[in-house]
Order: structure tokens, then C-alpha cells, then sequence
């Protein structure tokens, strides 16, 4: 006896409100089916037990779950595509029954190669999983892990409340997979990153049972969050908004070194200054968004700021602004504020579009995302940017510079430059960051790119407690295998 | 992307595929620009998962006929080409791709009955409009067609005009400013005539001279999008040989998806010996609404008698016109210059109609949808007027806004503009 208000049209006219903010995945479009017989038993108990429209198992369809952002791997052996919880329990308990790893995928605009499986594996892609319901009076959203990052704000918006979590890639990226690395964006010097706004986790284990967990008792929640898979798929999350700060004001200040823009950052904070926004690009940067956006960026400038602050009062607002540009300027930048919010928005465009932008420099990279202390700044951008002359790569910068999250990119064409050099020339920066007391990830996840520097940034000790983590939660080692944790030489989980 | 496309094996175009392919880092950036990707939610259904399968065909990996269904459904509006921050070319690549693997492809009678059809019908508007005709008899069968037969009749307007062929010259009204050539076009000749009377119309009152040069024909994109590339081939060459660019001002199109075939063709005879002539040609095309708008900026246009009420017009950007050729900001400044006129903009604006060229006759139930959902965002927005600048998204959206409900006019962008020349708007 279904209550009248609870019928299916009822809710399907609700979620129309939603999907009308933008470009959603949860049309009522019939989906394409798996057409034939699936070759192998995994893909045949899923297509029975889920049907053949949530289980892809064609070559052509599988061919394209096995990369993300930055790195190609194995092609996987069947994609599901879960459309709930139950499910993903069921995918979760087929796969464990047969014994394929697992690995959880949002977008895949990953850049660590978190979502590459690196053997044959069942993946699990939730990008058909968008449910997404606003709570004015609770200041909540509660989200599906497919729901794309933007959209959550632009649901929040006409209740007057954002979701400040900002990925430069927000537009694509989904809260599952900004969960999975803890992800961050330009919003994240003054306001904090996606692990700052879960206040409830639901979870799928390695076993296929259901938890909710809030960030009470032991922080499960928190351990999940940047977690990369590893420990369980999450499938929903109750996420913190915030109203929205009533004024904003930008401004661009360039340089003619890379290290002059790190002391002006210094100086601004050191000011008093708290930014909503602070970000950083150098000459290689400006100059590859130059040729997409066509913006009159400054083209002969090493390097340039990106600022915005904001607030309720305008005049501190302006007066923060203040405190930003003098500091610019005491550092031999020029400076120049944005007339108006279109100039705002199509700076932080440029700034958003910088990583795919690279592309034009070489088609392959490696990208590190190391957070130092902001009074090493200076110094270590002026390291890193040495290390590149001295290498003959293309090495580029960019990042979070107010969180002291940097972004050193090594572009390099796999036919034309050695890999082993590549490789090198980013373990010199890992130590880079590592000597100055930072760590080697601010937002991306350590993936498989940065797997190889966790011996030098974590002690074995602490490795241990981190395997034992693992082992607690996946003790058959059968979520993402391959990512964050270097295999132990010898010891007893170095195959799991 | 890395990748081992045998680039000597394929030639010219085996370049610009390989280039494309090169140039994709893979991002997903694209991803929320994609309509079939909005609409199905997978990754082969996406410009990127795409830019992989046709890497995979080329390498060898991977079977054509299992890419296809995927290839198939992408519209060519290259949406993802405006998303895409690394500058792939995306259009290049999958026209290519599509020229040279249609040859390859394995499919039905039925299937290449109606692409002939649809590929001899097209260029040639004397036909076209026959067939229209016929078609317009047989539209109250519809329901009881099956689909292939049922999404053309659809489409087709109410009543089909009769055709008005254009003067092989229009003199310029006044002091004489500028001589251009006219692509007068194919099926929107039949479907469409006021299109280009009211070019002809507008462009005389400033004073520009229109020469419709002989022997030309249809622009080719038809044929070149759908794979049909020798038969592309001849009637870019016949376009070649018609158009000499040296004496025109400009060569105009009023179709978003010819102007932007148009402009295609060095990229068509890539490597070919008449390449030089095709970069000469392209670099004189302009789309109605860019060549108005130079003048517009020079001061040069005549000023337009004001809207007789106030008018909210939505206008909506046809794909081959704003991501194709990146014309956004004319047409809007020229309705703009209207007194009285208040443009609305449509939400996901960039999302294409679902009209795309044959699309519409090759995947009726994905463009279906499309043409569902941009009609519903365009009457969200309350217009008086919709404006575009595209035949295609015309017949689109024009058939889905209908089916909605509202009677509110659909007219081209150019159309507009002749009725506020002449007081009527």
C-alpha cells in the first residue's frame, strides 16, 4: 500500500528540478545494452543479476574505463555501472565470489592514475548515480557519488548556500571521486577541502555490507575520505553548505621571477591577509592558456598571481585587497584589478583550464602536487624552477600557492625524452618538497604516480600503521590494488 | 595521447587524425560539453572515449564494426571542441575518421538505401523539394511508418513553400560598398526560401553587390560527415572551381553547417595539390551574420527601424556556427542593434538541438530527446521570437516547439533583421 505522496512520478517530477541546473547523466534516455553473450563469467553473473543494461562487457566498451586524466592501464575484465547502493552491493559481492579487484570510478579526471586498474578488475563507474537533494534548513546536500561537482552548488544556489570545494575541474569531476582524493580547488586557502564538508559517509565494504558513518567516534568518515578506493566505495555522502560570501573583488599581479611571486605571497599573508582565493601559474602556464582563451594575459611575465578576497563588508573586503596589492607590489610585481566580475570569471577560467592547457607544450606528463610550508615558498619554487633548467625538460608551475600546494608539472613526449630522466627529475622535486617539511600530496592523491616516493616521505613505521589500515578494512587486498601503499619488500602483505 | 597510428599507411588525412589523437591528454573536460554523453552517461559515449575507440580502430586494436555504434551516435556538433583546453580537433578527427572508414563499414540494404538517398536528395534542391513535397502528402501515414521513415516526415514543415530561386545578381541599393559571392545552399532552398530572399535583401540595402556564381553546388558537408568522401570531394572542387576569391569582398554562406563546410576545406584537401586554393577560398568565407557585423563595427550598417513592442528574442546558437566557427558575439550584436529587442540567452545554450545534419534521420531517438530538451529550455525562457542562424536547428526546433504547444515564430537570424529594415518586426 503505497502512500500516494511517495509514487514514482511524484519523485520523478522532483528530480526534474534538479536535473534541470545542467547536464546531468540521469536521463531517462535508454541507455545502450551489451549486445551478445558476455565472454567471461564475471561479466555474465553481473549482466544476471544486474541486467545487461548496468554491465558493459564488449571490448569497445571496456576499452574506455581503463584510464583517467594522466595514465592508460589494464583494460578491465567488466564495467557496472550501479544506478544504487544495492546495486553496488551486488557488484561488490560477484566480484569478491570470483575474486577480481575492484576499482570505484567518478569521472576519471584523476590525476595520479587513481582510477587506472592495474590488472584485470571489475570497475565500478557511478556516473549514473546522480541523486542529489538539497536540505536549506539542515544546510545540506545529500549526494550520490556521481553527482558532478558544480552541480551541487548550483543546486544550493537558489536557496542562497554554496559548496565551496572547487576543483579546477568542477565542471566534470564528481563528489565521488573529490571524496576519493580529498580534493581541493582555489576555494581552499580560506574556506577548506572536500573532506572539510562531509559531516555523513555511506560505504560499501570489501564484503558488500552497508555502513553510515558520521565524523563521531573514531573518524571512519575521515579515513575513507582521500582514501583513493582503497578502503571502500562510497555511496553517498551528506555534504556541508554555506551561504555565500556577499562581495568579491579579484586581481592579477605578474612578475618577472617565479620567486618574487612566492615572497609576495608571504608578505600578503604574513599582512594579515586571508584570500578566498590565491592561486599561482608561471610563464609556460600563462602562455599555453594564452593560445586557448585569448585573454591578454602577460606573455613576457615568469610568473603570475591570481587573487581574490572576499566577505559581507565590503570595505574589508577592499581593504584585504589592499594588503594584497601592496605586498604585490612590494615584491617588484605589477598589479591590475579586474573592472568588473565577466573579467573575474574569465581569469579564474584561465586558471581552471591551465592542466589540459599543457597539453599543447607535450601530450604526456608528470604531475606532483607537493604542499610546503608558506615560509618555504620562496625557496622552493626557485629550487623546483632550477632543477627544471638543469634538467632540459619542460618543467612548468602552478598550484595553490596560499596553501603552499604546488603543482609541478614535467611535460614530456615519450618519443622524443627519456621516462627514466622524467622520473628522476620528479623524485628530485618529492625531495624538494620533503627536505623543506612538506608532503606529496595536497588534492590528487599519491595514486600510482607518487607511490614510489612514499618511502622517502612516510617512515617505515608509520607505513606499517598505514598497511595495517588497509588490512583492517581490505584484508584480501581487493579494493584498487596497486595505489597509495608501496608494496613492502618481503614482508607479509607485499602480495595480497 | 600516445599512440602508433601507421600515419604513412593513411596519408594525408591519416595526419590529421593522428594529430588530433596526439593532442588529447585525456582530461574529461569535454565531458559535460557532450549531449550523447548527457544523455547516456558512458564513457564511449563521450568525445574522449570516442578520440580512444577511433585510436584503437586505426592501431589495429579493435574491430571497426564494434566502435561504430558509438562513433554513430556522436552529432559533430563539437561542443567539446569549444570545452576542450588542449585544442584537439576533434571535427577533423572524426570527419576524417569517418571518410575512411565508411568504405570499411558493413551495413544493411535498407541502411544504404536511405544514406543514398539522404546523400542525393540533399545537395540537389530541385529534387529535395520534390521529395518534400511527396513527403508532405504522405505525413499523415507517419505514425504508422517505421522510424527510419517516420523521422524525416517529422521533420518536415506544415506547408512546403514553393521555391523562389535567387538572381545570378543582386545590385547593391545606393552607393555601391563591397561585392560578395552567395552559396545559396541546398535543402533550405526548398524548405526555407525567405532565408535567402532576406539575405539578398539586407545585404543590398548596405550597399554590397551579390553575385551567385555559377556552377556552384552544394558546400559537401553532408556527404563529407557522414563518410561519404569522394563524393565530398567532387563538390568541394566544383565549389572551388565556381568561386574565385580573388573577386569577391567575401564568399557568404547563411548556413551555419555549410559555412562551416566551407571553411573545412583546407583541412578536406590536406596534402592534396589543391590545398593552396582551398586556404584562399576559406579565408574568405564569412557567415551572414560575421560579414554584417564587420560592418556593424566599421559604423557601415544601416541603422534599424525599432521592434513595434517590446521584443524578448532567445537566441540559439547552432552548433556549426558557435563551436565549428566560434561566431558567437555577432549575430547577438546585430539583434542587439535593434531598438527594442532584448536578447535572452537559453540555459545549457551550448547544448546542441539534436538536429546536426542527417543526425536526425540516422539516430531519431537520441535527437528526439535533444530537440525535447533544448525546446523546453528555449520556452523557459518566455521569447517572443527564436532566432538562429542554422536551417537545421530551424526544422528542429521548430518541430519541438510546436509539439510543446507554442506557436511563438522561429526565424533565422537573418530574417529578423530584414523585418526590422523594413518596420515590420
Amino acid at each position: 500500500m503505497a502512500g500516494k505522496k511517495m509514487t514514482p512520478e511524484k519523485m520523478a517530477s522532483e528530480k526534474t528540478a534538479v536535473e534541470k541546473q545542467g547536464l546531468t547523466t540521469n536521463s531517462r534516455a535508454r541507455k545502450p545494452r551489451s549486445e551478445g553473450t558476455p565472454d567471461n563469467p564475471l561479466a555474465a553473473e553481473l549482466t544476471r543479476q544486474l541486467g545487461s543494461k548496468k554491465v558493459l562487457h564488449q571490448l569497445s566498451e571496456r576499452l574506455n574505463y581503463r584510464y583517467d586524466a594522466i595514465q592508460f592501464g589494464v583494460t578491465p575484465l567488466c564495467v557496472v555501472l550501479p544506478e544504487s547502493t544495492a546495486d553496488v552491493v551486488a557488484a561488490v559481492k560477484v566480484a569478491r565470489a570470483a575474486g577480481i579487484p575492484i576499482v570505484g570510478r567518478g569521472a576519471a579526471s584523476g590525476l595520479s592514475g587513481g582510477v587506472t586498474p592495474l590488472q584485470e578488475s571489475l570497475v565500478i563507474s557511478f556516473t549514473r548515480m546522480t541523486r542529489l537533494e538539497v536540505f536549506p534548513e539542515r544546510r545540506e546536500a545529500v549526494a550520490q557519488p556521481g553527482v558532478v561537482t558544480l552541480k551541487v552548488t548550483e543546486a544550493a544556489r537558489p536557496h542562497g548556500l554554496f559548496y565551496p570545494p572547487d576543483p579546477a575541474s568542477f565542471r566534470t569531476s564528481t563528489i565521488g571521486g573529490n571524496l576519493g582524493e580529498n580534493a581541493g580547488g582555489p576555494m581552499c586557502f580560506k574556506y577548506g577541502v572536500t573532506g572539510d564538508y562531509v559531516k555523513a559517509l555511506e560505504f560499501v565494504d570489501e564484503g558488500g555490507d552497508v555502513h553510515r558513518v558520521t565524523r563521531e567516534a573514531f573518524d571512519l568518515a575521515g579515513l575513507l575520505i582521500g582514501s583513493e578506493g582503497t578502503l571502500g566505495l562510497m555511496t553517498e555522502a551528506t555534504l556541508r553548505l554555506i551561504p555565500p560570501p556577499k562581495f568579491t573583488r579579484t586581481l592579477m599581479a605578474h612578475f618577472a621571477e617565479v620567486g618574487q611571486a612566492a615572497e609576495a605571497v608571504s608578505a600578503a599573508i604574513a599582512a594579515g591577509a586571508v584570500p578566498a582565493k590565491l592561486e599561482f601559474m608561471d610563464r609556460a602556464c600563462t602562455n599555453a592558456i594564452e593560445d586557448y582563451l585569448h585573454l591578454g594575459l602577460p606573455r613576457e611575465a615568469e610568473a603570475v598571481v591570481l587573487v581574490d578576497t572576499d566577505g559581507n563588508d565590503l570595505r574589508t573586503v577592499d581593504a584585504e585587497l589592499e594588503l594584497v596589492a601592496q605586498a604585490c607590489q612590494g615584491a617588484g610585481g605589477v598589479v591590475k584589478l579586474a573592472a568588473d566580475p565577466a573579467e573575474a570569471d574569465a581569469l579564474w577560467q584561465a586558471r581552471r583550464s591551465i592542466s589540459p592547457a599543457l597539453g599543447r607544450i607535450r601530450p604526456q606528463r608528470m604531475n606532483e602536487d607537493i604542499v610546503v610550508p608558506r615560509s618555504a615558498l620562496p625557496q622552493v619554487v626557485r629550487e623546483i624552477r632550477a632543477l627544471g633548467d638543469a634538467s632540459g625538460l619542460h618543467l612548468v608551475q602552478f598550484g595553490h600557492i596560499g596553501d603552499g600546494n604546488l603543482h609541478p608539472n614535467i611535460m614530456f613526449d615519450p618519443r622524443i625524452e627519456d621516462e627514466g630522466a622524467v622520473h628522476d627529475l620528479a623524485h628530485k622535486i618529492a625531495l624538494v618538497a620533503i627536505r623543506h617539511g612538506g608532503v606529496l600530496s595536497g588534492e590528487h592523491g599519491i595514486g600510482t604516480m607518487k607511490r614510489d616516493f612514499m618511502t622517502d616521505a612516510v617512515d617505515p613505521v608509520t607505513l606499517q600503521a598505514l598497511w595495517n589500515v588497509k588490512k583492517a578494512l581490505d584484508p584480501a587486498g581487493r579494493l584498487n590494488p596497486g595505489k597509495i601503499l608501496p608494496e613492502q619488500p618481503g614482508g607479509p602483505h607485499a602480495h595480497p | 595521447m600516445n599512440n602508433d597510428i601507421p600515419v604513412l599507411a593513411l596519408g594525408p588525412q591519416g595526419e590529421v587524425m593522428a594529430h588530433a589523437v596526439d593532442a588529447c591528454v585525456h582530461c574529461g573536460f569535454c565531458l559535460p560539453a557532450c549531449p550523447t554523453y548527457a544523455l547516456l552517461g558512458d564513457e564511449m559515449d563521450s568525445p574522449r572515449g570516442r578520440i580512444v575507440l577511433m585510436k584503437e580502430v586505426l592501431e589495429g586494436q579493435l574491430d571497426l564494426q564494434d566502435a561504430a555504434p558509438h562513433l554513430d551516435r556522436c552529432l559533430g556538433c563539437q561542443g567539446c571542441v569549444s570545452a576542450c583546453p588542449s585544442g584537439v580537433p576533434y571535427g577533423e578527427l572524426i570527419t576524417a575518421f569517418r571518410g575512411w572508414s565508411e568504405p570499411q563499414r558493413r551495413r544493411s540494404p535498407l541502411d544504404r538505401a536511405k544514406r543514398y538517398a539522404i546523400l542525393r536528395a540533399l545537395p540537389a534542391p530541385k529534387l529535395f523539394s520534390v521529395a518534400a513535397r511527396v513527403g508532405q502528402y504522405a505525413k499523415p501515414l507517419a505514425p504508422a511508418l517505421p522510424a527510419a521513415l517516420k523521422a524525416p516526415l517529422d521533420l518536415l514543415p506544415e506547408h512546403v513553400p514553393a521555391m523562389q530561386p535567387s538572381p545570378p545578381v543582386t545590385p547593391a541599393r545606393g552607393q555601391r560598398r563591397g561585392r560578395v559571392a552567395f552559396l545559396a545552399g541546398c535543402a533550405q532552398q526548398a524548405l526555407a526560401p525567405n532565408f535567402n530572399a532576406a539575405t539578398l535583401r539586407v545585404l543590398s540595402r548596405n550597399g554590397i553587390e551579390v553575385v551567385l556564381p555559377e556552377g556552384q553546388g552544394c558546400c559537401g558537408a553532408a556527404a563529407l560527415h557522414t563518410g561519404a568522401r569522394d563524393e565530398a570531394l567532387k563538390l568541394v572542387r566544383a565549389n572551388l572551381q565556381a568561386f574565385d576569391p580573388d573577386e569577391y569582398d567575401a564568399i557568404i554562406s547563411n548556413a551555419a553547417g555549410c559555412g562551416a563546410g566551407l571553411k573545412e576545406y583546407p583541412v578536406v584537401l590536406h596534402g592534396l595539390p589543391d590545398e593552396e586554393q582551398a586556404k584562399k577560398f576559406a579565408a574568405k568565407v564569412r557567415d551572414i551574420s560575421e560579414y554584417l557585423n564587420e560592418l556593424l563595427l566599421g559604423g557601415e550598417l544601416q541603422p534599424f527601424m525599432p521592434a513595434r513592442k517590446p521584443l524578448n528574442v532567445a537566441y540559439h546558437d547552432a552548433c556549426h556556427l558557435a563551436h565549428a566557427q566560434k561566431v558567437k558575439a555577432a549575430p547577438r550584436a546585430l539583434l542587439k542593434a535593434i531598438p527594442g529587442v532584448r536578447l535572452v540567452e537559453i540555459p545549457e545554450g551550448d547544448l546542441c538541438c539534436g538536429s546536426a545534419g542527417t543526425y536526425n534521420l540516422e539516430q531519431p531517438e537520441l535527437a528526439a530527446q535533444l530537440g525535447q530538451r533544448k525546446a523546453g529550455n528555449i520556452l523557459g525562457t518566455q521569447p517572443d521570437l527564436i532566432a538562429s542562424g542554422n536551417i537545421g536547428c530551424h526544422t528542429q526546433i521548430q518541430s519541438h516547439v510546436r509539439r510543446q504547444g507554442s506557436q511563438v515564430p522561429v526565424m533565422h537570424t537573418i530574417e529578423v533583421l530584414d523585418l526590422a529594415y523594413r518596420g515590420e518586426l
